[in-house]
């Protein structure tokens, strides 16, 4: 279980969070969309390679601590692997290798020449100071040099890592190769390769995948309404995003709590707020609401972009939206699923809606290649594309299928690993 | 629950043989003095890979198995340990089975950390041609962090110098050169050594004969009892035989025989090539099987499976040095009860610690591509054998400890002390 929220609702609780069970789920709920090609399944069954190390770190007091690190390469079938890093308390091989199958399918939905994987180390970042997580972070990137690269495996920020983290990487990665390879991480500082929009890049995915689908469901954005649970890094973006589209934003939440404006929020106005206070609360004009009570708000988009799990069972049959973006992995849990199926919502599956991050990693790689960088603009507007491209091929499975988006999405990556499974054929 | 820790990716409920290593550890960290700053490193495998190995089967299906590399600890020098093939493989036991190799390799002093592989497979439900594809996809996804100065892979159980040269030959081919020196236990024609084949039954011989020494016990004229007679229950049963040792008692899988005045070995050889059941061997009674235990010897050699002596048999075992050529044939408790009783036992990290060093010789020899002769081999594997029994004899007299417990502080003494030199990387 993957409880880690304390507000996470009870109820959700008696549901099964483990991730590598939900990815199992779904290829067993998609076998009978793939008789031809239940090979590919079955490879998606056995991740290709799973490492994990012992990480041995030196603590300020002079003691040392033994933190347990992992690596999943689950499939390298469409090139190299390709997933986030995440620090957390808690951390375990089901959690990685559910997040790093996540990762193969997702890069598939949205072509991108990768494959899936996922690290981590178990620990709170919280409960150690910056020296000590760089010296956790460059003896973690130590013990895996052999099994990451630009051509093999490139790892990116997650959940409790940031580019500083990513700058330590490649920095421990090229030293014990001996030259600079930036192209080793995504998520770095500008200052060292890094690509321009990627911070905002998952936010501004969302944002722009809740465009396409407005489009098809007959969605006017000037007149809909919205609320975004999260204002991190994904959430604010996806707010901002939209915002700029002409949805107004009438309810966003942070840890300190949930705010609503019946007009809704001049989000940069509010982005500066949270930028200078650290926290959304006492914005001007915010009415304090409850967080739960976001989630089932009438409003025409709601992002849960905080955790997995956000909504479940229990709360699912009061969602009053009609289109729901999952900003964070695996945000709604599949009975929940199930329930807004037959309430009619239109679910924007994780594997699309927050693509973008992945996929501006990989504008981040490209360039690295070239030592060639590309303007802000050509990111964004490239990225919308990039979506808009991956919904077309979405729909089009939906249609001919007749299924929803995830399943849809889901369908169109395992074909596409499908097909260049058969052409690499097996070695030896 | 449980007393130690237990790792994320090990079943919560079971450690199975890490359990034990665990515990093995615990028991010997109190000798550590200060050493005992680094006991954690001992305590956690320095690195775990699982891999997928799918392969094509004969019928045109693919077969999904799930293969391991654990390397324990690289403290002393690259890994070294066996890749087996089992049905029942699991990563707790190869993890057990890699830390031993930890502890071997730095009991008899050689410049290895441990590691240890395989399979979960049932090898005779392949062919040959699936087995090798198997074993060069396994190697292929292994690559990365095997090699002559990283990790050198061997033949353990259902694997042979055949399966070794198909690891040369996979490594060479993806490194776009030929890397003897990658696997050990390979034929004699791809860089493989003289002298290997019987190894460890050889150690076994020079383990045994040194605790004989020290109480004033005669080879020449004793009696010897071996149970299994595969490659290492043979040879010991050979060199002890040529030495002037009586071979009393054998048991295989077949039977157990037996003769009061000697089993020539090379004989019951010869005749099992015609016939594998030993009880149809003319020169020897049969008897009972668990009559093995109750034959009155000088030397009692294990050398079959684990777990044989127990709290059933250990009461009554006649004999004065127990020298264990099997890994983990003495159960704990068993163990305890042969110390009370004062027989000797020389235990397995140190007793078939032959087979890795003639493994050792393997290796030094493919890097210069230059090769010893048999009896060169032999005198070198005698001298290692030698001055590791006495480093820790000394140390078992000095602490008052039995063997197994000195060879741990000998051994766990020299990885930590490794680990300290080498200080914390980064």
């Amino acid at each position: 279980m993957n409880q880690h929220e304390p507000q996470a609702q009870s109820e959700s609780q008696v549901e099964d969070l483990n991730l590598w069970h939900a990815f199992i789920d779904q290829i067993e709920t998609s076998q009978q969309y793939f008789r031809a090609s239940s090979e590919t399944l079955e490879y998606l069954r056995h991740p290709k390679r799973m490492t994990t190390v012992s990480v041995p770190a030196r603590m300020d007091d002079g003691s040392v601590r033994f933190f347990t690190g992992y690596r999943v390469q689950h499939s390298i079938s469409r090139g190299p692997s390709k997933g986030g890093i995440r620090y957390r308390a808690g951390l375990n091989l089901d959690e990685v290798r559910g997040l790093a199958a996540a990762m193969t399918i997702k890069c598939a939905v949205m072509n991108l020449p990768f494959g899936g994987a996922k690290g981590g180390i178990d620990v709170d970042p919280k409960t150690l100071s910056k020296p000590e997580i760089e010296r956790m972070t460059r003896r973690y990137t130590s013990e895996l040099v052999d099994l990451i690269g630009p051509d093999k495996d490139i790892p990116a920020p997650d959940t409790g890592t940031n580019e500083q983290i990513m700058a330590w990487i490649m920095d421990t990665y090229s030293q014990n190769k001996g030259s600079t390879v930036t192209g080793v991480v995504t998520g770095k500082p500008v200052a060292m390769g890094g690509s321009i929009g990627r911070v905002e890049a998952a936010g501004r995915g969302i944002a722009y995948s809740i465009f396409g689908v407005a489009k098809r469901e007959n969605i006017n954005l000037e007149k809909a309404s919205a609320a975004i649970q999260g204002f991190g890094m994904v959430g604010r973006y996806a707010a901002l995003g939209l915002y700029e589209r002409g949805v107004r934003i009438v309810a966003v939440s942070d840890s300190s709590g949930a705010i609503y404006a019946h007009d809704g929020f001049d989000i940069p106005a509010l982005l500066e707020h949270k930028n200078q206070h650290g926290t959304i609360m006492g914005f001007n004009g915010a009415k304090r609401i409850d967080h739960e009570s976001l989630l089932t708000l009438p409003v025409d988009i709601l992002v849960p972009a905080v955790r997995e799990g956000a909504i479940h069972a229990a709360n699912a049959a009061k969602i009053e939206a009609q289109i729901i973006a999952e900003g964070a992995n695996h945000a709604i849990t599949r009975q929940a699923d199930t329930i807004l199926e037959r309430e009619g919502r239109v679910i924007i599956p994780d594997y699309l809606a927050n693509s973008g991050g992945v996929t501006v990693s990989y504008y981040e790689w490209v360039q690295d290649f070239n030592n060639l960088y590309w303007t802000e603009d050509e990111i964004r507007s490239n990225l919308e594309q990039h979506i808009q491209h991956a919904l077309d091929s979405v729909y089009s499975v939906k249609l001919e299928r007749n299924v929803n988006l995830r399943q849809a999405a889901f369908i169109l990556a395992v074909s596409r690993i499908n097909e260049s499974t058969n052409l690499r054929g097996l070695y030896p | 629950m449980h007393q130690h820790e237990v790792p994320s990716y090990l079943n919560q409920d079971n450690l199975g043989p890490w359990e034990i290593y665990l515990e093995q550890v615990d028991r010997v960290t109190p000798y550590l003095g200060k050493l005992a700053y680094w006991v954690e490193t001992l305590k956690r495998p320095k690195r775990i890979l699982i891999v997928d190995v799918p392969i094509q089967l004969d019928d045109g299906s693919i077969a999904h198995f799930e293969g391991y590399r654990v390397q324990h600890n690289s403290s002393r020098g690259p890994g070294k340990g066996g890749v087996r093939y089992h049905q029942d493989v699991t990563l707790s036991e190869v993890m057990a089975l890699s830390a031993w190799m930890t502890v071997k390799n730095a009991a008899v002093n050689l410049p290895y950390g441990g590691a240890k592989g395989g399979i979960r497979v049932d090898p005779r439900k392949l062919s040959r041609g699936e087995l090798e594809k198997m074993t060069r996809r396994y190697t292929s996804e292994i690559n990365f962090i095997i090699g002559p100065d990283k990790d050198i892979p061997a033949p353990d159980v259902n694997t042979n110098d055949l399966t070794m040269a198909w690891m040369m030959d996979t490594y060479s081919m993806n490194q776009g050169r030929t890397a003897t020196g990658v696997v050990t236990g390979k034929p004699i024609a791809l860089g493989g050594s003289l002298g290997r084949r019987d190894a460890t039954g050889r150690g076994v011989f020079v383990a045994g004969r040194e605790a004989a020494s020290r109480i004033g016990l005669e080879v020449v004229g004793s009696r010897v009892a071996i149970q299994g007679f595969g490659n290492v229950g043979n040879a010991s049963a050979r060199i002890f035989h040529d030495f002037g040792a009586k071979i009393v008692a054998i048991q295989d899988v077949s039977g157990t025989i037996f003769n009061g005045d000697g089993i020539n070995p090379h004989d019951l050889l010869e005749f099992m090539k015609q016939n594998p059941d030993v009880t149809a061997y003319p020169k020897a009674t049969t008897i009972a099987k668990n009559e093995f235990w109750n034959v009155e010897t000088e030397f009692l050699i294990p050398a079959a499976l684990e777990k044989q002596i127990t709290l059933e048999n250990a009461g009554h075992i006649k004999t004065r040095i127990v020298v264990e050529g099997a890994n983990g044939p003495t159960t704990p408790a068993a163990d305890d009860v042969l110390r009370e009783r004062g027989i000797i036992v020389v235990p397995d990290v140190l007793a078939n610690a032959g087979g890795v060093t003639v493994s050792y010789f393997e290796w030094v020899q493919d890097f210069s591509s230059f090769f010893w002769t048999e009896d060169e081999i032999n005198k070198r594997l005698e001298k290692i054998m030698v001055e590791a029994f006495k480093g820790i004899w000394d140390v078992a007299q000095d602490k008052n400890v039995t063997m197994r417990t000195a060879t741990f502080i000998v051994a766990c003494t020299r990885v930590l002390e490794a680990r300290a030199l080498r200080g914390l990387y980064p």
